[in-house]
């Protein structure tokens, strides 16, 4: 099996595919593995997320793919080296791409889940093929959350912007289209606690008028409510 | 029409046939209504209404059939909780809901008021407070000043002002501020948050007006 997590370049991903198959798991999504206790409780869960699915999968792990660049995180650099350290087989990687492939998903009337579902799998398959796009009605900017039901509240017509449309884009540590918003559209801007994109989500919505949350573990009666409200007022 | 707001210390309901607004503790609403609500919004209300609506829109939607402006803040002090909307040409620019430290909010001061005999919509009004960045470090505060022969009523009155300044800070220090909830009866609190910004009392009914345009308020009873 191929751990990876964040956006590792595709031919670094393929490399690991001619070696060990056919067989990747994404150790930033929560799997229900339980808290492994090495990194602090009060931390970034999708961090806490990659660490406790590497111990829970342990000698099932034949190789880990560490995004550790601008793409990810400091947090991410900072796993690899501890996974590294607790005896994993860790390749780190950097993706500096800079060549934008135009984006369908993230415009298209699917509904919210799906879109970041396929987003986040071409990272280590290309989509077939391009969507016809919808005019958005709201948008969701930010990362893919830990608890995936925060998506639901959300109408089709919702547009992705942020780091997600940059994985879309295939150029994940471009700060620019990360900092692209369409300003008529009312725009959540999500980001998970302790996560250091929290400035940028705080500064956007301030700027245009948007919704700025962010979430630890799983959506609260609180959240739900700005939200729900959000959507059904703007 | 059966309208209810049903918090985690009191209910708001009204049959808009007759217009009577019964304001009663959440623990009696089984026994007095033991039916459905037709529309319904409040922790407690949930499950028993034939629609729910969710609270922030109850008040959004309930503060704009009560204020003229288009760009105005209101904020609604519950038994447990605070819930806020900045609203900028009547749509929402800032949405926040506190439910975390509910010892910040109504239900400690009845529960306080309660404990020392006093009546929380008659207590003073002092230009002293207590700081309540943390409600149970506020307690414990006001119990030490009662220790140290402050009275009670006096001691509650800084707690509230305290509470009031904390409101105050989490709208983001409106210059003026609309206010939905059983504290607009309280005259202690009114009179603390008056000293930080312009405050105009909705009243406890605001989110059954947002429920349904059939609710016009209170007209009997």
């Amino acid at each position: 099996m191929i751990g990876y997590y964040g956006h590792p370049p595709r031919e670094v991903l393929e490399e690991a595919r001619a070696r060990f198959g056919n067989d990747f798991i994404d150790l930033d999504v929560a799997t229900g593995a339980p808290s492994s206790g090495v990194l602090p409780r009060a931390y970034c869960k999708i961090l806490s997320n990659i660490v406790d699915n590497a111990v829970n999968l342990g000698d099932r792990l034949a190789v880990i793919v560490a995004s550790v660049g601008e793409e990810k995180c400091d947090g991410g650099r900072n796993v690899a080296v501890i996974l590294e350290k607790m005896g994993f087989n860790v390749v780190q990687t950097t993706n500096t791409n800079n060549l934008r492939r135009p984006v369908t998903i993230s415009t298209s009337g699917l509904s919210l889940k799906e879109k970041l579902d396929r987003i986040m799998a071409s990272v280590v398959r290309a989509q077939p093929r391009a969507l016809p796009g919808c005019r958005p009605t709201h948008g969701f900017w930010g990362v893919p959350p830990n608890d995936y039901s925060l998506l639901d509240l959300f109408p089709p017509t919702t547009h992705v912007y942020g780091w997600t449309r940059c994985v879309e884009a295939g150029v994940p540590s471009d700060l620019e289209l990360e900092l692209h918003v369409d300003p008529e559209v009312p725009t959540v801007f999500f980001t998970q606690s302790f996560c250091a994109k929290q400035a940028l989500a705080k500064f956007l919505a301030g700027k245009y008028g948007g919704l700025c949350i962010d979430i630890d573990t799983s959506v609260t009666d609180s959240i739900l409510a700005k939200v729900e409200a959000f959507i059904a007022l703007t | 029409m059966i309208l209810a707001d049903c918090g985690t210390v009191w209910s708001k309901i009204c049959d808009t046939g007759t217009g009577v607004l019964d304001v009663l503790s959440t623990k009696d609403v089984t026994v007095k209504y033991p039916g459905s609500f037709d529309i319904g919004t409040g922790h407690m209300a949930k499950g028993r209404s034939i629609r729910y609506e969710n609270e922030l829109i109850a008040l959004i939607r309930g503060s704009m059939r009560l204020v003229e402006e288009g760009t105005y803040s209101i904020v609604d002090v519950g038994g447990r909780d605070i819930k806020f909307c900045r609203l900028k040409e009547r749509r929402p620019l800032k949405l926040d809901w506190n439910q975390s430290c509910g010892a910040n909010t109504g239900f400690t001061i009845e529960l306080l008021a309660g404990y020392y005999g006093l009546d929380c919509n008659k207590l003073p009004v002092t230009g002293e407070r207590i700081p309540l960045t943390c409600g149970v470090f506020g307690m414990e505060k006001m119990f030490d000043m009662i220790i140290n022969k402050v009275d009670p009523a006096e001691a509650l009155a800084r707690f509230v002002h305290g509470l009031a300044y904390n409101v105050f800070n989490f709208c983001g220090r409106p210059e003026k501020l609309y206010l939905s909830g059983g504290l607009c009866e309280n005259n202690s609190f009114l009179a603390s948050l008056g000293k930080y910004t312009d405050v105009t009392p909705l009243g406890r009914d605001v989110l059954l007006y947002g429920l349904s345009e059939e609710y016009a308020g209170p007209t009997g009873g």
